[in-house]
């Protein structure tokens, strides 16, 4: 069935078990093509409203659109053709062979009195190939591993050939590979097929790395919807579902990704007081490289700074999440001369200076020449991973050319961060 | 082989055998009838055929016997044997559960009771040749089933765990008042036991009348709801988001499948075993599909039937013994070694 324009739509939908009110006036659009994730928390409401938009449940106030027509209008065969659903496990009570599995995924095409036609096998087959369980069409689904029989419920849903696919958690008991082989297929059936995607996923990370649109459900609420760089931020993500999260961004793709902060609560004893002869320290950052000794150094208690960093740098989300004063410079561009001397500053008022195993280009030369600077001033200077200079120069030599001036003019080569730590005690 | 295929092969090997086994049956009995005089006389009842076959030569006693006592008797066991096979696909497939049998919801103890109340408390002749005991029998099996659905509704919704629960019981119920009956009556109780036990003894072409018709037509009507219960069987809501009526579909069908064996039972007393054994045997044989599973379970529901009630009047010749006890005895081993020979295939 082929609609334009609006797939789905809530208008003011409430819900209530007695007297718990599950959904508060939720309403949203989701157009043909779109990758919706809907995130919250446990209770927040988004199994009931999986439930209300595949009328499992059907006590709701307000309106629910299906391809601009009224949800409590349509057949269940209908509803069926419109929107299929994943969810989270399936558990047959008989041992179905999966062809047999995958065909159920017609029944909105066929009638009480008819039986499967060719289409019918044809578009099972196709969905099957889809799924990558065509090859063991005959066997019995009890038999598969959690991860196969899942692409067998897949397969099984994109029988349905509906314009709508659901995903109910589809992936939270699958091991990582099936995690991200089903996000890939998700996210093809979306660009390919332009199949309007809405899904529940526990894992944050996992729904963004596909998701369009994000809504977050918070106690029945929509607490914010938008664009994934709109909503997935610290602040919100603490609101909605109450834990501190660090959120980077993947180098690689350049997406974002979320990872939860761990209260790394140091034994008292341990923490070095700041009467320690070294007590600040300046770190050199870039590409995440310094992310690990920042965070060592401060949960013992060092007074630390960081640059010359850009903006989209992890080691600049670390600083800014441990509230340590950094020198930033705009993404992807050079480091700037009044970067550099606000970088000196910092220097100039450190005890010591640490250089991580950061990559050197044109752009990040400066931060170098900022290191020998501070070998001139006699601070004490630490450099961990001095053997791969070779692998992270990336300036035809010069780099290491520095590099080797500033580790004769009396700089401590050290091999870990941990080392860092005893090299400053000293 | 796609399902249809496949459906129709299972239906037209079985029914063959079916065939084959009426005439056997027929033919088998204190009074020895060939084989071929059998066929010859089963042909002549046949409309259609009977204007081919002459009779002319086989002694007329003989035609009596076959078409006057044992081919009601046959018919009659091979019905009951199909309703109950069918009801048992039906409820262990709307109960995902393979320990659900025709009499799961408390039939047969309301059947036995209205029984017992009808062969002790009421005389009369019955109404157009079916006696007072099946009457009642029956308004006792549709009674408790009426009882136990409604006991188990809650706004709208069939809870299959209430519809156990409370068929279970009202069972218990229903057979303490049958055993006081039978222990204030002591001098019925013999044909108290010999009903419940159940048989085909006192089987009439009247009672065959009611029941065929009324059988076949809820087995046709039941049958359009097979992929709806392949689909049922994966949870009600999985089924829901595949587009089937889930709540209308389990109340038809839990209406259906109830009738039906109070029909049968009605008519033939407590028969167990065959509506448990014989749907897992023919899950055996072809699959959990219901498309298939179903139609193919009630035609081995009607041979089962037969063969138990052959056995029941041909074991001790001329004495009878109840066909229940024939069912249990040669099903349940039979049943047994399927399982486990089926466990060492799979496991």
């Amino acid at each position: 069935m082929s609609v334009n324009g609006n797939m789905l739509s809530l208008k003011n939908l409430n819900f209530s078990y007695g007297k718990k009110k599950i959904l508060d006036d939720i309403s949203f659009n989701a157009e043909k093509g779109d990758f919706i994730s809907i995130l919250g928390p446990n209770g927040a409401g988004k199994s009931t409203l999986v439930n209300l938009i595949s009328s499992i449940l059907k006590d709701y106030r307000g309106q629910i659109e299906v391809g601009g027509r009224n949800l409590k209008g349509l057949s269940s065969k209908d509803i069926a053709k419109m929107i299929a659903v994943v969810p989270q496990y399936t558990n047959p009570g008989f041992s179905f062979t999966v062809a047999e599995m995958v065909i159920m995924g017609r029944n909105p095409y066929i009638s009480r009195f008819g039986a499967e036609r060719k289409e019918d096998f044809n578009a099972a087959d196709e969905a099957m190939e889809k799924a990558r369980v065509l090859p063991f069409a005959n066997r019995k689904f009890s038999e598969l591993s959690g991860g196969e029989k899942q692409r067998v419920i897949i397969a099984q849903a994109l029988a349905q050939d509906s314009p709508i696919l659901f995903l109910d958690e589809p992936t939270s008991h699958l091991d990582i590979n099936f995690q991200i082989e089903f996000m890939n297929l998700f996210s093809n059936l979306n660009k390919k097929e332009n199949k309007t995607i809405i899904g529940i996923f526990q894992d944050i990370n996992l729904a963004i790395q596909s998701s369009k649109k994000i809504m977050l459900l918070k106690e029945g609420r929509i607490f914010n919807s938008g664009s994934v760089e709109d909503t997935i931020n610290r602040e919100n993500i603490r609101s909605v579902f109450g834990s501190d999260v660090f959120i980077g961004r993947n180098p690689v793709t350049g997406s974002l990704y979320v990872s939860p902060v761990f209260n790394t609560t140091v034994e008292r004893d341990s923490i070095i007081q700041a009467s320690n002869k070294y007590s600040k320290v300046h770190v050199i950052g870039g590409g995440g490289a310094a992310s690990q000794v920042i965070s060592l150094l401060h949960s013992s208690g060092y007074i630390i700074s960081c640059g010359v960093v850009n903006t989209l740098d992890t080691d600049l989300d670390t600083a800014r999440m441990l509230g340590i004063p950094y020198v930033a410079e705009a993404p992807f561009s050079p480091i700037s001369q009044d970067s550099q001397n606000r970088n000196l500053e910092f220097i100039k008022s450190s005890d010591a200076v640490i250089l991580p195993a950061v990559e050197f280009g044109p752009g990040n030369f400066s931060n170098l020449v900022s290191v020998n600077k501070a070998v001139g001033l006699r601070k004490r200077v630490i450099i961990i991973d001095k053997e791969n200079i070779e692998k992270r120069d990336h300036t035809g030599g010069k780099a290491r050319e520095l590099y080797g001036k500033i580790i004769k003019d009396g700089a401590i080569p050290v091999d870990s961060a941990n080392e860092v730590l005893m090299r400053l005690q000293e | 082989m796609r399902a249809g295929t496949r459906t129709l092969k299972y239906i037209v090997i079985l029914l063959i055998i079916l065939g084959l086994l009426i005439i056997i049956a027929a033919s088998t009995g204190v009074a020895k009838i060939s084989l071929k005089d059998t066929g010859l006389i089963l042909a002549s009842r046949i409309p259609g055929i009977n204007h081919f076959v002459n009779t002319d030569l086989i002694e007329n006693q003989d035609i009596v016997i076959i078409s006057q006592i044992r081919l009601p008797r046959i018919l009659l066991s091979v019905f009951v044997g199909m309703a109950l096979a069918g009801a048992g696909v039906i409820f262990q497939g709307l109960f995902r559960n393979p320990m659900a049998d025709p009499y799961v919801i408390g039939v047969s103890s309301g059947a036995a009771l209205g029984a017992t109340i009808g062969l002790v408390f009421i005389t009369g002749a019955g109404l157009s040749g079916i006696s007072t005991t099946t009457i009642f029998a029956l308004l006792g099996a549709l009674g408790t089933t009426f009882l136990v659905y409604n006991i188990s509704r809650i706004r709208g919704k069939v809870s299959v765990i209430t519809l156990l629960l409370s068929g279970i019981a009202l069972s218990a119920m229903l057979s303490a008042i049958t055993y006081f009956i039978m222990i204030i009556k002591t001098q019925d109780m013999a044909k108290i036991v010999f009903w419940v036990m159940g048989g085909f003894t006192s089987a009439t072409w009247s009672n065959f009348v009611i029941l065929a018709p009324i059988v076949t037509v809820l087995i046709i009507i039941s049958g359009f709801f097979m992929r709806d219960l392949n689909i049922i069987s994966l949870g009600d809501e999985r089924a829901v988001q595949l587009g089937v009526q889930t709540d209308r579909v389990k109340k038809t069908l839990l209406i259906l499948a109830s009738l039906i064996a109070a029909v049968a039972v009605s008519m033939s007393g407590i028969i167990g075993f065959v509506g448990l054994i014989t749907p897992h045997i023919l899950r055996l044989l072809v699959g959990p599909d219901h498309k298939i599973l179903y139609p193919a379970s009630v035609i081995a529901g009607g041979i089962v039937m037969l063969v138990s009630d052959t056995l029941a009047r041909t074991v001790l010749m001329p004495r009878e013994i109840p066909v229940g006890i024939i069912t249990a005895i040669a099903g349940v081993p039979f049943f047994l070694y399927l399982l486990v020979k089926s466990k060492k295939q799979f496991f």
